[in-house]
């Protein structure tokens, strides 16, 4: 590791030493924060695999009771049945604050009655595939809250290592490493100025011995 | 508290359910139509976007650049006629963001 490029004095070494401080407690800090990011990303993911597939298993269910709707009464007016509805402003969002990501929180409103078709044309297939597909759909919005969170979960988590990984490997080093070198550079000034004053002394004795 | 849509984006059959349930249906055929209809999905007004998983598979990139974003939530499904796996695979792929490695949760699972 490349030490720093500074001035081997005493200044630039009590400001390197309080670098290193400001660093290593950084350092620390951040640390702790990677491992509760982790604990809590750890304690999601278990859960969201199961909820993700049973709604799966639920979904492609509702999808082959469709299929029987459709075939009993033909792809036309079954599209004509569906084609009734408007979107409408279904979920809450709250926002929630997990060691500084801010994570999404989705609630589903209550689901429109579906309708609007005529029940003389239609099977009694579709009416159970509609109900179906509206038993997934709170389960269904829970899964997306959850799998967004892990995904921003795993973005701080990821952007955080780095800056653990930065300071620990990096920065902390680099600065070890020139505080040494400022530390060397100046026990041997000092030692230089030891031995000149030594000969000095010598010199001075030897003159008043004459 | 923000009221918020959800869009389902997918084939016709698949997402032909969803309309009477008050979801904003994107029937999508092609994949120029599925990266039509993205900005409109991720300006603000829907909350939770579902895709089935061919869409995603032609959204994937666009899909990826707002990961880091609040909304929309964006989560996979399957189609009708085809196995599932790709939502799991997202997981997964979060999480190997995150850990660095694949193998450690699966180990936890088993």
């Amino acid at each position: 590791m490349p030490a720093l490029r500074v001035n081997p004095n005493r200044m630039e070494l009590l400001k390197l030493r309080r670098r290193r401080q400001v660093a290593e407690r950084g350092h620390k800090l951040l640390k702790d924060k990677l491992d509760e990011l982790m604990k809590e990303f750890l304690a999601r993911i278990g859960e969201s695999r199961k909820l993700r597939s049973e709604v799966e298993r639920e979904l492609l269910a509702a999808y082959g009771v469709f299929a029987l709707a459709r075939a009993e009464a033909g792809r036309a007016s079954l599209a004509a049945a569906l084609a009734s509805g408007t979107p409408a402003e279904l979920l809450e969002m709250s926002v929630r604050n997990v060691m500084s990501v801010r994570i999404p929180e989705f609630e589903l409103g209550k689901l429109p009655e579906p309708g609007g078709y005529s029940l003389v044309t239609t099977p009694m297939m579709l009416d159970a595939a509609l109900d179906a597909l509206a038993a997934v759909a709170p389960r269904l919005i829970e899964l997306a809250g959850r799998e967004k969170a892990i995904e921003l979960l795993a973005a701080e988590i990821e952007r955080t290592r780095r800056r653990v990984n930065a300071l620990e490997h990096v920065l902390i080093p680099q600065l070890n490493d020139t505080i040494r070198d400022i530390g060397m550079k100046l026990d041997e000034a000092e030692r230089s100025n030891l031995t000149r004053l030594m000969k000095v002394k010598e010199m001075i004795e030897a003159q008043q011995a004459q | 508290m923000d009221k918020l849509k959800v869009a389902v984006v997918g084939d016709a059959t698949s997402v032909a359910g969803f309309r009477p349930l008050g979801f904003a249906v994107f029937a999508v055929e092609t994949p120029s139509e599925a990266r039509e209809v993205w900005p409109e999905l991720t300006g603000g007004e829907y909350g939770v976007v579902l895709l089935t998983e061919k869409v995603h598979e032609e959204i994937s990139e666009m899909v990826a650049e707002h990961s880091d974003e609040i909304i929309p939530a964006v989560t996979v499904i399957p189609g009708a006629g085809s196995k599932g796996g790709v939502g799991q695979a997202r997981l997964d792929a979060a999480i190997e963001r995150a850990l660095g490695t694949k193998a450690f949760i699966r180990e936890e699972d088993d």
